[in-house]
């Protein structure tokens, strides 16, 4: 067993982990953070999706021994302070970007770390991104038509389906 | 299992020289085929190595570190010779893959449709290797021996891969999957092509998942030289494509393959000669 601390939502935390045990189970199991969904355990479907140093990565494939230090954002910290839902949360409810609401964190959390570099992405720029993430509802349409809409543009022209 | 994150290389050497482990970097290729079988006894991460992560000049060339990921890639400024490898690195799994997955993992993981390593044999690379005993220095395209085979000998790790470098070349890349990420290839190209005016001087071709490895075309880079620009699809013909040895697999036919190799190797001459 190895200690790691690392910083997640903010919060100072540690844990004893196994040198073999994944990013995604120790926000699952260790801190109890279940937000973070895991869909395929392969690195495809991008449920488990999660920032680490500000980069999107799947949370199935690293090592949490290895993000000794690291500063971790998982689907809980990306709600405002006093509890209410963030921007791109807002913005996925609001133009029902989720059908079952597997594949929604992972999607939050890729849809985020676009707009933190490109906050005027184009329709095509946000599939292009969102290519990591699979939403077996299918209900890619209103996921990219929200994206768009976090990101303050105007999407009335972008039928509902 | 035991996992060792160093952070200076010959530290990481030295753990290798004491027995064997499983080398990750990204472990974008290394965690998803392990399935449900336990964890390796020893794991090294090189990560967190010092002067492993990077592109830039070095002598006549280029130096790219083992540890470099194929987001560093995209996001180096680099001359146009590395056009195709940039186009590569967008096609590699995902954005989330990209952002952990590294240029030296593809090509140990030595898979034939692998998307950096076509592009990586026509820039003829050649693979830096070192371990505790020292350095060596090999042609990738003798490096990589098989479908998941490579030199690699025991208590060796990449750490770097060093290209020619081709004043005034331009390159393109192509892959062609049922869809565009998150897919294996059913056939790739990659071509670089540097010219005297407007008549191809030199050129090198290589296809990915036709063949065992991937590998270089002699015979397109023939047809190709001595040619204009804006008429280079015309000159490749399939027989040019003979050397190629496609297998019929889930994803396409051989003959099948066989006839998209050509095809992406026109789109990519189509896009170079404009």
């Amino acid at each position: 067993m190895t200690k790691v601390s690392m910083t997640v939502n903010g919060k100072a935390v540690s844990g004893e982990v196994e040198g073999r045990t994944l990013l995604a189970t120790f926000l699952r199991e260790g801190l109890g953070l279940t937000g973070t969904h895991v869909g395929c355990d392969t690195s495809q479907c991008g449920a488990c999706v999660v920032h680490v140093n500000g980069q999107a990565i799947k949370s199935c494939t690293a090592f949490a021994a290895d993000l000794d230090g690291a500063k971790v954002t998982t689907i809980e910290g990306m709600a405002n302070p006093d509890g209410s839902l963030g921007t791109v949360q807002q913005a996925f409810q609001d133009h029902h970007g989720l059908q079952c609401g597997f594949c929604t964190p992972g999607m939050v959390m890729s849809a985020a770390a676009l707009l933190a570099e490109n906050p005027k992405p184009t329709e095509a720029e946000v599939r292009h991104h969102l290519e990591g993430n699979i939403c077996r509802c299918t209900g890619y349409h209103n996921i990219v038509k929200a994206v768009l809409a976090a990101s303050g543009q105007d999407v009335g022209q972008i039928a509902a389906e | 299992m035991s996992l060792y994150r160093p952070q200076a290389l010959d530290r990481a050497l030295a753990f290798l020289g004491e027995g064997p482990a499983a080398v990750v970097a990204g472990g974008t290729d290394v965690f998803p085929a392990l399935g449900l079988r336990p964890a390796p006894a020893r794991v090294l991460d090189l990560s967190a190595v010092e002067g492993l992560r990077g592109i830039a000049r070095a002598g006549d060339g280029w130096r790219i570190g083992a540890a470099t990921t194929w987001t560093d890639v995209v996001r180096a400024d680099l001359p146009p010779l590395f056009d195709a490898l940039k186009q590569a690195a967008r096609q590699v799994g995902s954005v989330q893959i990209q952002n952990t997955g590294t240029v030296a993992g593809n090509i140990c993981n030595a898979s034939p449709a692998a998307d950096g390593v076509p592009v990586l044999i026509a820039m003829e690379a050649e693979v830096e290797l070192a371990s505790h005993h020292g350095t060596r220095r090999m042609p990738l395209c003798d490096f990589i021996t098989g479908p998941r085979k490579t030199d690699l000998r025991e208590g060796e790790i990449v750490t770097a891969l060093h290209l020619p470098h081709r004043d005034g070349a331009r390159s393109a890349f192509g892959k062609l999957g049922s869809r565009t990420y998150l897919v294996i290839s059913i056939v790739s190209a990659a071509v670089i092509l540097w010219t005297e005016g407007r008549i191809v001087s030199g050129a090198r071709v290589a296809v990915g998942a036709a063949s065992p490895v991937p590998m270089r075309l002699p015979d397109v880079e023939a047809a190709l030289v001595g040619r204009a620009l804006s008429d280079l699809p015309g000159a490749v013909l399939a027989n040019h494509l003979a050397a190629l040895t496609p297998i019929d697999d889930v994803r396409a036919t051989a003959a099948y393959r066989r006839e998209a190799a050509l095809v992406m190797i026109r789109r990519a001459l189509e896009g170079l000669g404009q």
